[in-house]
């Protein structure tokens, strides 16, 4: 158990003691070596199994709007799922005095189609330690910088310190650097249509809606998703070209304003379909046109779900 | 008795079946090994030791498929495709299994899919053995092994600069006739490598006895326990090589009748039209998962519905392991029993 393990385990057992929550979400051991399973603690002799480490993919915020508005829920949070709940409370998903964030300044995820693509499938143990990546084999142990495993969404993190999480644990980190956070976007944007319509398609095309970006986001919590509509149908049932372009495109539009930029969706694709750049896009639209990034307070209404009779701005897209 | 293949002969060899087959074999598809059409001249993605992302059973059984186009006034027409003998490269003991499984679903005496027979009854599989298997294959816990052979026409041993080839049906003989025998050495040391590799697999569960257990506690609190971590996504079942859950839609702009693979962990797989649900929440999803691979495909065909290809444990995004659910099972009736 880590330094930063044993202090949060304590954290959490006093909450769970204490009774300030009726459930804390976090991760859990899986036998899985890449992937740490989301664990849901309710009393304090559970979290022999915790783990908190950089290969806990998921974005926990994902499991909240499963729970009625009246659970009091804690958490560990890393800024994007600070800002994911933050997200949640303006969408009424849940009520902020009902969670209870304990936030660790975030040292980036590693990403394990990174890993897997790079060192193969026969690893039976990753470990980390502050620079480094460990990966066993049966026979023999390797070791890779870690920022070369990193999650694109990490690499790119403009905002890697919870923003009001309710204790923070571990030193606060320098903010990311945006420029560099707006590289991905820039060579998309730089492209002519035909050639941006070939990224997209590279990508798209090879889905096979399975639907786990939708399901690990925070933000694809609709119970009906416009996919499963049967009547309108509004998208090709079929894994056709049409098909496939359709679902990504209005899965990143249906973020507009609301996609924290987490990457949890690009990380939970088996196909390693990246779809960052279209909602980073978006991202990039509402920093440069309306001055709005998502989750950063728990008040502000995104510009396209926001309505205001007196609104003197003409409509622009 | 075998024969042997050098690998700098593979190309021309895939190259001359090419005339009279249509070839499949894994490829890199991004990073990773993907089962894609070639005439020999492309790359194979075969020496590495992992298996393909997307099963190959979606060679045979396609993720869309259309069943029938129809005109607005006129007569349907069925479109059972005719296609050119084939022959699928590189398939791995586990997914060969499969697609021997999925036969007792679509290839009955009295009742079979002509979409799939169509492609089933043409196609040649060659197999791969797995020298080094991943630690999330469990093939030895259900029936079959690194080297197992079942469904194939000819499992192929890597031997470094050779494959060792042993033809299982005729037609696997036939596409190997120009091949010289292996000597004693080569075979011992084929079987040497099979051994080696059998070794590393350790047992995941305990199948005997499993399917009353699961029976058993049909209403257990550990399916909402598992249920609580799973997002409800299409990638254990996607991917799964026996999963063969299908939807039947109409794509009315196109005027054709679709098949689309559905899965049992979609919130609107078994959603009826009247909006009841009779699996509303992933409890009942996750355990139709579970219950239908190690007890309902028992009671239809007396067999495992899992090959053990590990591909439900390496992607599922939280992590939810088929193998640790099922030894829960097992330890919870055990408790039972003795207490
Ligand atoms: S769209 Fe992706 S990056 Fe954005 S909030 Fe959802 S999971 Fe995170
Ligand atoms: S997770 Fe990947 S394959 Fe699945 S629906 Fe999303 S983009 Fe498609
Ligand atoms: S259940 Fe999992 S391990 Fe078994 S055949 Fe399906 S994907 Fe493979
Ligand atoms: S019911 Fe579920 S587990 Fe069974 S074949 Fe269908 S998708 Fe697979
Ligand atoms: S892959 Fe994992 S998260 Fe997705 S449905 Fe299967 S068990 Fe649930």
């Amino acid at each position: 158990m880590t330094d930063l393990e044993s202090k949060l385990t304590a954290e959490i057992a006093n909450l769970l003691d204490d009774k300030k929550v009726d459930v804390f979400i976090a991760f859990k051991k899986a036998e899985s070596p890449l992937h740490p399973q989301p664990a849901f603690f309710t009393e304090s002799n559970q979290l022999g199994d915790f783990v908190y480490n950089s290969l806990c993919q998921n974005n926990l915020a994902a499991f909240i709007p499963r729970y009625p508005l009246s659970a009091r829920i804690g958490m560990v949070v890393r800024g994007c799922e600070n800002r994911a709940v933050n997200h949640l409370v303006v969408e009424k998903q849940h009520a902020r005095e009902n969670i209870f964030m304990i936030g660790v300044p975030c040292e980036g995820l590693v990403d394990w189609h990174k890993l897997v693509n790079r060192f193969g499938e026969e690893m039976i143990a990753v470990d980390e330690a502050k620079d480094e990546i460990m990966i066993s084999y049966r026979d023999r142990q390797i070791r890779a910088p870690r920022q070369e495993l990193l999650h694109d969404s990490c690499l790119r993190c403009v905002h890697p310190n919870p923003l009001s999480a309710d204790v923070t644990i571990g030193e606060l980190k320098p903010e990311g650097d945006p420029t560099l956070a707006r590289t991905e976007v820039a060579a998309f944007s730089a492209l002519d249509n035909a050639a941006r319509h070939a990224w997209f398609r590279k990508e798209a095309e090879r889905c096979i809606r399975c639907y786990a970006c939708r399901e690990a986001c925070p933000m694809c919590y609709c119970t009906e998703c416009f996919v499963d509509h049967g009547v309108p149908r509004w998208t090709e049932s079929t894994v056709s070209p049409a098909g496939m372009r359709a679902w990504h495109i209005v899965r990143a539009f249906h973020q507009a304003g609301r996609c924290v930029s987490c990457g949890a969706c690009e990380r939970a694709c088996p196909m390693d379909i990246k779809m960052t750049y279209l909602t980073e896009k978006l991202n990039e639209d509402m920093r440069t046109k309306y001055q709005f990034e998502c989750g950063m307070d728990d008040k502000t209404q995104p510009p396209f779900a926001a309505f205001n009779l007196d609104d003197k701005n003409r409509f622009e897209l | 008795m075998s024969q042997i293949l050098p690998k700098k002969n593979l190309k021309q060899l895939l190259s001359n079946w090419a005339a009279s087959y249509e070839i499949y074999a894994p490829q890199q598809l991004e990073k990773f090994a993907h089962f894609m059409p070639t005439n020999g001249s492309e790359l194979l993605y075969i020496d590495e030791q992992h298996n393909t992302r997307f099963p190959p059973k979606a060679l045979f059984l396609p993720q869309s498929e259309t069943l029938m186009k129809y005109t607005r006034f006129g007569a349907a027409q069925e479109t059972i495709p005719e296609s050119k003998p084939r022959i699928v490269f590189g398939i791995r003991p586990c997914d060969a299994k499969a697609v021997d499984l999925l036969n007792l679903m679509f290839l009955t005496e009295k009742d079979s899919d002509p979409y799939y027979q169509a492609r089933r009854k043409k196609t040649a599989l060659i197999g791969i053995g797995c020298n080094i298997p991943c630690p999330s294959c469990f093939c030895t816990t259900v029936e079959s092994g690194p080297f197992g052979r079942q469904g194939m026409d000819a499992l192929l041993t890597d031997l470094e600069d050779i494959y060792l080839v042993r033809t299982l049906t005729q037609t696997g003989k036939t596409l190997f006739a120009e091949y010289p025998e292996a000597t004693e050495a080569q075979e011992a040391e084929a079987k040497a490598v099979q051994q080696r590799s059998l070794k590393l697999i350790d047992p995941a569960f305990e199948t005997k006895g499993l399917k009353a257990k699961l029976d058993s506690n049909f209403e257990n609190a550990l399916w909402q326990k598992f249920a609580d971590s799973c997002l409800g996504c299409g990638i254990c079942t996607f991917l799964c090589p026996t999963c063969f859950c299908f939807d039947i839609a109409d794509e009315a702009q196109r005027k054709e009748r679709v098949r689309n693979w559905d899965t049992c962990m979609f919130r609107t797989y078994s959603l009826e039209a009247s909006q009841h649900n009779p699996r509303p929440t992933r409890r009942e999803r996750t355990r139709q998962r579970v219950m239908h691979k190690f007890s309902y495909w028992l009671d239809h065909v007396n067999k495992i519905g899992c090959t053990g290809c590990g591909r439900c444990v390496r992607y599922c995004p939280v992590g939810l392991d088929i193998r640790a659910m099922l030894r829960e099972f097992n330890q919870l009736e055990a408790e039972v029993a003795n207490g």
